[in-house]
C-alpha cells in the first residue's frame, strides 16, 4: 500500500529552510546551508538537529527494571534515577535488533530511544517480549519531540533558555527542563562525538506542534551568538562516523553482534539472563572471528558502503560506512574484517569502482580526542 | 539565462543527465550543468578521465562526488579526451561556483559529432526540460 511520508513537529521549518529527503518514512532535511558548514558548526560551536523521527517508548511499572534487564544486555539495575546508558536489543543469536539509549527517570519509569528506521520493528519486538512482565508500555514517538543540541557551545546555548542548571547534567544523565514554560527534559547524549544535550519536548504531538516549534526556535535564537546552525541528516551521518559510532542498517544489523561491532561494553554477561545471552557468552568464550574497524583512506577518493576491503589483493571484508571527513580533510570508513587484521597501522586496500585505494586501520574516533569531541581539553 | 533557480547558457548543447557540451573549433568542451551541481551540492571529489581515453556518448567518463553522493559524468559526445581540468583535483568546488566556466571537466576531440548532436538538446529544448523537472519537484 502506498504510504505517505511522515513529518515531524518542526517540518514546517525544514521545508522552508532545508533540502528535504525521505528517510525511514519521514520527510527530513539532509542539509540546510550545507553538510560542510553544518559539521563545522558542531565541531567548533553548536548545531541543532531535529531527531523527532526517532522512536521513543516509555516503560513503567514494578517489573520495568526486570523487563529491560531481560530485553537488553546492559545492566539496567546499575542505573540510578536520571541516569541512562547506551545499549542494544539482541535476538537469540546475539544479533543486534537495534541500538538504543535506555534512561531511568524514576525507580519504575524508563525511556527507551531507538532508531527511526526501526520504529515499527522495535515496537513489535518490545511488545512481544514484554508479555510475561508486569509493565506498561507507552509508545511516545508521536507525542514527544526530540532535538539534539550538539557541540562545545551546546550547554551554553540551552542554559540561556532554561532556569535549571544544565551544566550539572552528566554525560548520559538527564534532568527536567522548562523552556519558555514548555515542559522538557534534557539528556547528556548525542550522535556526534561532541558534548551536547538531547532535549525532549513533552505534550508535543505532531498535529499540535506549537510547543515543539517554540523550543526549536528558542534554541536557534539562543545559539545565534555562537553562530548556531540547524543541521540535517547529512552532517549527522558524517559527524557520527568521525566519532566512530555505528549506524544501524549500515554498520550493524541482526547478523552482527555487539562483540563484533566493538560495542561489547554494553554486554554484561554476569548480570543474569537476557535475550541473546547464550549466543553472546559462547561467542565471547570462543572469540569473535571478525571486528568492525576504522580505516583512513590514504589515496584520494571516497570509500563508501558496499566497497570491498582487500589485503594483498584478497577480499577480506566490506565497507559499511564511508565519507569524506571535512574535519580531517581525507576519507574515512568503517567495515568488518577478520580479527587478525585488527591492528593499528595495518595496510589494506579498498576497491572503489575501477580503482584500488590504499587505506590503513586506525583507531576510532578518527579525530584527535584532545582537540575534538566531548573529551577535548578546553 | 535561467529557469527558476537553474542557469543555462546560450550556444551550448545539453544531455538529459545535465552535462553540457560547447563546440570549440574541432574540439568540444564538456562540463556539468548548474542543475547537476545544485543537486549534488558541495562537490568534494572529482575522478577525471585520463587524457587519451576514448569516451562514448552517454557512457560514464568520470565521477563527481559530494560528501554523501556519487554521480557519473556521462560523455555528451563520443571521442578522445585531449585535455582535462586538473584544477578540479585540488579545487572541486569550482564545479559548484562556476559550472559553465572554470568548472569545466574535459576537452574531447569528437569522432562523430554531427551524429551525436542529434541526441543532445539545444538551449531552448534544455530550458523546456528544466521547466518540466522543476515543476515536478
Amino acid at each position: 500500500m502506498l504510504q505517505l511520508a511522515d513529518k515531524t513537529q518542526v517540518y514546517e521549518y525544514h521545508e522552508k529552510s532545508g533540502h528535504i529527503v525521505e528517510f525511514a518514512g519521514f520527510l527530513m532535511p539532509t542539509w540546510y546551508k550545507g553538510i560542510i558548514p553544518e559539521c563545522a558548526a558542531v565541531r567548533n560551536a553548536v548545531g541543532l538537529f531535529d531527531v523527532s523521527h526517532m522512536g521513543r517508548m516509555i516503560v513503567s511499572g514494578k517489573s520495568a527494571e526486570a523487563f529491560l534487564n531481560y530485553l537488553t544486555p546492559n545492566n539496567v539495575t546499575g542505573l540510578k534515577p536520571f541516569q541512562g546508558h547506551y545499549s542494544v536489543m539482541c535476538n537469540e543469536e546475539g544479533g543486534i535488533v537495534d541500538d538504543i539509549i535506555v534512561t531511568r527517570y524514576d525507580q519504575e519509569l524508563f525511556m527507551v530511544v531507538f532508531n527511526a528506521s526501526n520504529r515499527r520493528k522495535d515496537v513489535t519486538w518490545i511488545t512481544e517480549n514484554s508479555k510475561r512482565f508486569n509493565i506498561k508500555l507507552d509508545h511516545a514517538s508521536d507525542k514527544v519531540a526530540m532535538f539534539a543540541v550538539q557541540g562545545p557551545k551546546a550547554r551554553a546555548t540551552v542554559q540561556k533558555i532554561s532556569k535549571e542548571e544544565v551544566s550539572k547534567i552528566p554525560r548520559f544523565g538527564c534532568g527536567w527542563l522548562t523552556v519558555d514554560e514548555v515542559r522538557c527534559s534534557a539528556s547528556g547524549t548525542g550522535y556526534t562525538g561532541e558534548d551536547g544535550l538531547e532535549i525532549y519536548v513533552y505534550d508535543a504531538p505532531v498535529d499540535e506542534p506549537w510547543r515543539a516549534m517554540k523550543v526549536w526556535n528558542a534554541i536557534l535564537e539562543a545559539g545565534r551568538e555562537f553562530d548556531i546552525e540547524p543541521c540535517g541528516l547529512g552532517s549527522r551521518d558524517v559527524l557520527r562516523l568521525e566519532a566512530g559510532m555505528c549506524l544501524y542498517g549500515n554498520d550493524i544489523d541482526e547478523t552482527t553482534t555487539p562483540l563484533e561491532a566493538r560495542i561489547g561494553w554494553v554486554v554484561k554477561l554476569e548480570k543474569g539472563d537476557f535475550l541473546g545471552r547464550e549466543a553472546l557468552a559462547k561467542q565471547k568464550a570462543e572469540g569473535v572471528k571478525r571486528l568492525r574497524v576504522g580505516m583512513k583512506i590514504l589515496d584520494r577518493g571516497i570509500a563508501r558502503a558496499g566497497h570491498e576491503i582487500l589485503k594483498d589483493g584478497k577480499l577480506i571484508g566490506k565497507v559499511t560506512s564511508g565519507t569524506l571527513s571535512p574535519l580531517l580533510g581525507y576519507s574515512i570508513a568503517t567495515g568488518f574484517v577478520p580479527k587478525e587484521y585488527f591492528n593499528e597501522g595495518e595496510k589494506v586496500e579498498i576497491r572503489v569502482r575501477d580503482k584500488t585505494l590504499a587505506a590503513e586501520i586506525v583507531k576510532m574516533p578518527f579525530y584527535d580526542t584532545s582537540k575534538y569531541g566531548w573529551q577535548r581539553k578546553a | 539565462m535561467k529557469v527558476g533557480e537553474y542557469e543555462y547558457q546560450e550556444g551550448f548543447y545539453y544531455t538529459k543527465e545535465h552535462e553540457w557540451l560547447r563546440i570549440e573549433g574541432d574540439k568540444c568542451r564538456i562540463g556539468l550543468c548548474d542543475y547537476a551541481q545544485k543537486q549534488l551540492h558541495e562537490i568534494v571529489f572529482v575522478d577525471l578521465p585520463k587524457v587519451g581515453a576514448k569516451v562514448t556518448q552517454m557512457q560514464s567518463m568520470g565521477t563527481v562526488e559530494s560528501v554523501k553522493a556519487v554521480a557519473d559524468v556521462f560523455a555528451p559526445a563520443s571521442g578522445e579526451v585531449v585535455e582535462t581540468n586538473t584544477k578540479l583535483t585540488n579545487s572541486p568546488e569550482l564545479l559548484n561556483s562556476s559550472p559553465f566556466g572554470d568548472g569545466w571537466i574535459a576537452v574531447i576531440k569528437p569522432s562523430s559529432l554531427d551524429q551525436d548532436l542529434k541526441a543532445l538538446m539545444d538551449p531552448k529544448a534544455y530550458a523546456e526540460f528544466l521547466k518540466t523537472i522543476s515543476e515536478k519537484k
